[in-house]
């Protein structure tokens, strides 16, 4: 309950279309600057968290609150909280042929600032933004994710992360299907997106691949819907060499 | 003859239950008196293009009838599928989507045709621009035949525009005669004002490995019927066509689409995109029909609806015709609202569900209208997107 | 018979299962005379002892008749001609309630198609029909305990039920809704009268068999079912009829009320013989929270129309249609399913599969509606054709209506043949090509079988079978 909290989640208990609950009680505490990494075995219901955290209208919160700079957001739709300062970076994102990526992220950064775009300068920040990714400048014409691999996607999901500059960004399985190379971009990526800003960071994942080039502040293991253990950065290395199993005994 | 014509076009190629009404459409053009019965003629021709002015319309489908042995060459132990329509068009020199009653209003009015003929082997370096540009009160009725002789390609770019509050009529009838190795591209764009009742009923034959493109863009009018039969007579014909439309306020738009797939390997892929909103009402008819030899033939329809408003009204029949075992048929259609997954996807980067939809539906006609080749009615059409979204 | 060893194998399934006819005696049978004229149906209606509102209806439903006009989107119904249809034909017993007191020919017929077997073994009860008339009709008694109803409709039009029947019989179906209809409302003979009480679950099956033995005739069987509140049946219906070479007409009527939060499955085989014209009409209401599943496999008939209704009314009501025709040669069958969406929040899910071959038409035809006070529907539709050989046709002729923004509509069809490969797998690994291809096509109606209970399912297989041989 400190003051400079940024996302405070309070005995939040989640459930899919009123069915049985799939998060039970979860609380969380995130400081700007700070990166949390939320680690479990599958189907725990890592991504709900995500979900619920950005308001998926699919996801009911059955109890609890979410607070985002201290002013509880549970109830707002999306779109509301993106404009506050957060992000979700999917893991399969949507394919919307007829809309390019540049002006996708040029409509949605207009939306957020409700500034008008200065085309040249928006064009040099997407560009340099795309370098960093090593991404090619044609992408920025394509049509959104239509046809893109599986790390294009990813890719330009990240893209999307350092053009519109959020306070707080989760990162759902952003490494999962991404060969060697596209983790390393990816994570330059996110270390980008950490070295500039005050921003903090929720990254969900069941792999280690992409942390290991990433401070870590503190580490979260979600089991059965339930956080069971949390840690700092080292967790990760102990997770990755010992698996989940001792946190799912636990449970 | 008067155009008191109460006309039964746009027949669905079987019929089926009665309560649907979607067997056919009907169109009044007692309303209107038309005085323009000739084409405008093309900015300019490119080379190896000739053009025969203002053919009477009977005369001017011979091109068809000549051909006749090879575009409706007879099918050895054809069977008629249950409640089979074809009767009805038999007359026509060249099967239209919009059918023989067309033919009929052509003729009885006096309605002139432009047949525009590119020399074998040509491929036209520039597209033939023709411009409907209506005035207020303007009626029109008039036809193009575009013939592409052997291995030769052209691309052709009909516009109709108008001011936003004029009305008016006009109808055209589009032939297409892709001879062997030939390709006709045909974009028409449909920028009319409000109060335009509008047709467009188009046929095609394609011989051995001719192709025919057609980009349509729907967007404007009070009343819209549109048609197209494209008859993949021989093999390796391909018949491809993207359709853009918008439909707003209380009006309708009537489709008919057929591919007629006769020679072998012959492909037909047909693309619908649309967005209906307000009291706005659409019948979309859309056929695959392998007849019986056209043996590895590939047909795929599929249609993307939009529904934006409760009021609106929409009609889909998606036909699938066969007596020939091998071929691959496909038809699928998605009919709703802005999906919720995509919405929330938007709505994470901060794009409110309004935005989000003006989003969609520029991004579903633009994916069309960036088919268009000229640049100046491109950005014509582009521009009308941004102003109505 | 059979040529080669190969089709030995498949021709062991007898077609004569159904095609057995025992020849009905004169003296045993009454029949009455061909055509349909006012005194035909007053003819009816006096043989049923018809209460008077019925005898009038039945009237009103000739006059219908003569006014509709033949529909003119289906298959040709030219080759039927009702003047040559005899409307009625009983055996002069009444119907029994135990097997040993059915006459002796009739009992044969059953025995041979199983009925009574499979009443013992795996059904809650059964009626079996033959010709015009029921000629058995048996529920289990800790079924009759339960309170549930299953009796010819003739005599619940007379008993404990009459109003009920009266308030339900072709109100979901009304005469004025096609030619058929009408014809079904003036000369409609047996049937069965299903209630389930509220709450009740009935947990095995009930049947009804369906027997077309006389040449020249019609069926005109009328199937109420009522399934109150809560309740819970699985009803299935059979049919099969000799082939002659003059025409046959079945022209049923099946009407279901499903009630709030009630399920009912309703399972056909239908397997008429290859003279049958079948015009059958079904069509079922559903309540709040309710669900109607229709499993329907069309083997036999000449020509069929046959499109099964689904009226879901009451919010959160649910629709699941899974359906499989083969048309083999000399058969039109026109079939598919409608359904319309009242309710909010309703639901359909519509599955098909049709098999052409030998020059057999089949055609998929459906309907899908969405009313404008159907908010949050959801509607998906797919339906697969296979064609055998290149002398059939496959046709799919789906419509939608869809009348609000706020539902979820999607549409699936496509066609195809047996890839060349998958055939030369099997036969890579010893199967006969025509085995093969038997495999692969019960491979795609699998979806359907698996809906059906066990031996059911092992019916139709060996319908399929034996399409699949040139001998159904």
């Amino acid at each position: 309950m400190s003051e400079n909290s940024l996302l405070q989640v309070k005995d939040l208990s989640v459930s899919i279309d009123n069915e049985l609950p799939i998060l039970h009680n979860i609380n969380l505490d995130i400081k700007p600057g700070e990166t949390h990494v939320l680690m479990g075995p599958n189907g725990a219901g890592k991504s709900t968290l995500g979900f619920t955290l950005m308001g998926n209208p699919h996801y009911c919160v059955t109890e609890g609150n979410i607070l985002f700079e201290g002013q509880d957001i549970t109830d707002i739709s999306a779109d509301k909280r993106a404009k506050a300062g957060m992000f979700l970076s999917f893991q399969n994102p949507y394919e919307v042929p007829g809309i390019s990526l540049g002006s996708f992220i040029r409509n949605a950064y207009h939306n957020q600032t409700g500034e008008p775009v200065k085309l040249l300068a928006f064009k040099k920040s997407l560009k340099a933004a795309m370098d960093i990714l090593s991404m090619d400048e044609s992408y920025a014409d394509r049509d959104l994710n239509v046809g893109f691999s599986g790390g294009e996607k990813k890719k330009a999901e990240i893209l999307q992360l350092l053009m519109l500059k959020p306070k707080f960004a989760i990162l759902d399985e952003t490494d999962s299907g991404l060969d060697v190379d596209a983790v390393r971009t990816v994570s330059k990526g996110i270390e980008e997106y950490q070295k500039k800003k005050d921003g903090a960071l929720l990254i969900i994942t069941h792999s280690t691949k992409i942390l290991e080039s990433l401070h870590v502040d503190y580490t979260h293991v979600l089991v059965k819907g339930n956080i069971v253990h949390t840690g700092d950065g080292s967790l990760v290395d102990e997770i990755n060499a010992n698996g989940f199993e001792r946190f799912v005994k636990e449970d | 003859m008067s155009n008191d014509l109460n006309m039964k076009v746009n027949v669905l190629p079987v019929l089926t239950y009665n309560f649907l009404h979607v067997n056919d459409s009907t169109l009044q053009i007692s309303d209107f008196n038309i005085q323009e019965l000739n084409s405008p003629s093309a900015k300019e021709l490119p080379a190896g293009v000739t053009v025969e002015k203002a053919v009477p319309f009977a005369e001017a489908g011979e091109i068809f009838r000549e051909n006749n042995d090879r575009i409706l060459a007879p099918i050895d132990g054809h069977v008629e599928p249950n409640g089979d329509t074809s009767a009805r068009d038999k007359d026509q020199a060249l099967r239209t989507g919009m059918g023989a009653d067309v033919d009929g209003l052509m003729t009885s009015l006096g309605a002139t045709v432009d047949i525009y003929t590119v020399e074998e082997g040509v491929k036209a370096d520039k597209p033939i621009v023709i411009s409907y540009d209506m005035k207020n009160g303007d009626a029109s009725l008039s036809g193009q035949i575009i013939h592409a002789k052997k291995n030769s390609e052209v691309t052709v770019v009909i516009a109709y525009t108008s001011d936003n509050d004029a009305s008016g009529f006009v109808g055209v009838s589009t032939r297409l005669f892709a001879e062997d190795g030939a390709k006709i591209n045909l974009v028409k764009t449909q920028l009319l004002g409000e109060g335009f009742v509008h047709f467009d009923d188009i046929g095609g034959a394609c011989l051995s490995d001719g192709k025919i493109d057609l980009v349509t863009l729907e967007l404007g009018g009070c009343k819209t019927l549109t048609g197209a039969y494209v008859n993949l007579a021989e093999k390796e014909s391909v018949f491809t066509s993207n359709m853009g439309y918008l439909v707003r306020g209380d009006h309708d738009l009537d489709i008919n689409y057929v591919a007629d797939h006769r020679g072998k390997k012959a492909q037909g892929l047909m693309q619908f995109k649309g967005v209906l909103m307000d009291n706005a009402s659409k019948t979309f008819r859309g056929t695959i029909d392998f007849k019986k030899g056209s043996s590895g033939s590939v047909g795929d329809e599929q249609e993307d609806a939009l529904l934006l408003s409760e009021d609106v009204i929409n009609k889909t029949m998606p036909v699938i015709l066969c007596q020939e075992e091998d071929v691959e048929g496909r038809h699928g259609a998605t009919i709703g609202e802005l999906g919720e997954d995509l919405l929330f996807y938007m709505q994470t980067r901060g794009i409110d569900e309004a935005t989000a939809k003006k989003i969609m539906i520029k991004a579903r006609l633009d994916s069309v209208a960036g088919l268009i080749p000229d640049p100046e009615i491109k950005q014509k059409t582009l521009y009308y997107i941004q102003n109505i979204v | 018979m059979a040529d080669t060893n190969n089709k030995q194998v498949v021709a062991d399934i007898d077609r004569s299962l159904y095609d057995f006819k025992d020849v009905e005696s004169e003296k045993d049978f009454y029949r009455m005379a061909e055509g349909l004229t006012e005194e035909t149906v007053l003819k009816v209606s006096e043989e049923k002892n018809d209460p008077e509102w019925m005898r009038d209806f039945r009237l009103e439903c000739l006059k219908l008749y003569n006014d509709i006009k033949v529909p003119d989107w289906g298959p040709s119904i030219e080759g039927l001609d009702m003047d040559k249809i005899s409307s009625y034909v009983r055996h002069k017993s009444d119907m029994k309630g135990k097997w040993e007191d059915v006459p002796e020919d009739i009992k044969n017929t059953f025995e041979r198609l199983g009925i009574p077997q499979a009443e013992r073994e795996s059904l809650a009860g059964v009626g079996a029909q033959y010709d015009s008339e029921l000629v058995y009709h048996n529920v289990k008694d800790e079924v009759a305990a339960q309170g549930v109803i299953y009796t010819d409709l003739e005599s619940a039009l007379r008993g404990e039920y009459a109003d009920m029947i009266k308030s339900h019989f072709m109100k979901l179906v009304p005469p004025t809704d096609h030619k058929f209809a009408a014809l079904h409302g003036a000369v409609w003979s047996g049937g069965s009268f299903v209630y389930v009480p509220k709450g009740v679950k009935v947990d095995i099956p009930l049947q009804s068999y369906f027997r077309l033995n006389a040449a020249g005739a019609g069926q005109f069987e009328h199937t109420l079912i009522i399934v109150d509140e809560g309740a819970d049946l699985h009803f299935i219906e059979g049919c099969s009829a000799p082939k002659y070479n003059v025409a046959n007409l079945h022209a049923g009527c099946v009407e279901l009320y499903v009630g709030k939060n009630a399920r009912l499955r309703y399972s056909t085989i239908e397997n008429w013989s290859k003279n049958m014209y079948n015009l059958n009409t079904k069509r079922a209401i559903v309540e709040e929270n309710g669900i109607m599943e229709w499993v329907s496999g069309s083997f036999g008939s000449h020509t069929s129309y046959l499109y099964p209704m689904t009226i879901l009314k009451g919010a959160g009501s649910k629709m699941e249609f899974t359906g499989i025709t083969f048309a083999g040669k000399g058969q039109n069958l026109d079939t598919g399913a409608k359904v319309v969406h009242q309710g909010e929040r309703t639901s359909s899910v519509i599955n098909t599969k049709s098999i052409s071959k030998d020059g057999g038409i089949g055609t998929y035809r459906s309907s899908v509606i969405i009313q404008k006070s159907a908010k949050k529907a959801k509607a998906s539709v797919s339906c697969d054709s296979l064609m055998l050989d290149s002398i059939s046709r496959a046709d799919t002729i789906p419509g939608m209506d869809i009348r609000t923004n706020d539902a979820d509509v999607g549409h699936e069809a496509k066609i195809g043949r047996i890839s060349d490969e998958a055939i030369f797998y099997l036969m890579s690994r010893g199967i006969s090509e025509e085995d093969a291809k038997a495999m692969i096509v019960s491979g795609f109606a699998n979806p359907v079988s698996k809906e059906l209970p066990l031996e059911y399912a092992v019916e139709m297989n060996n319908l399929i079978k034996l399409e699949m041989s040139g001998n159904g």
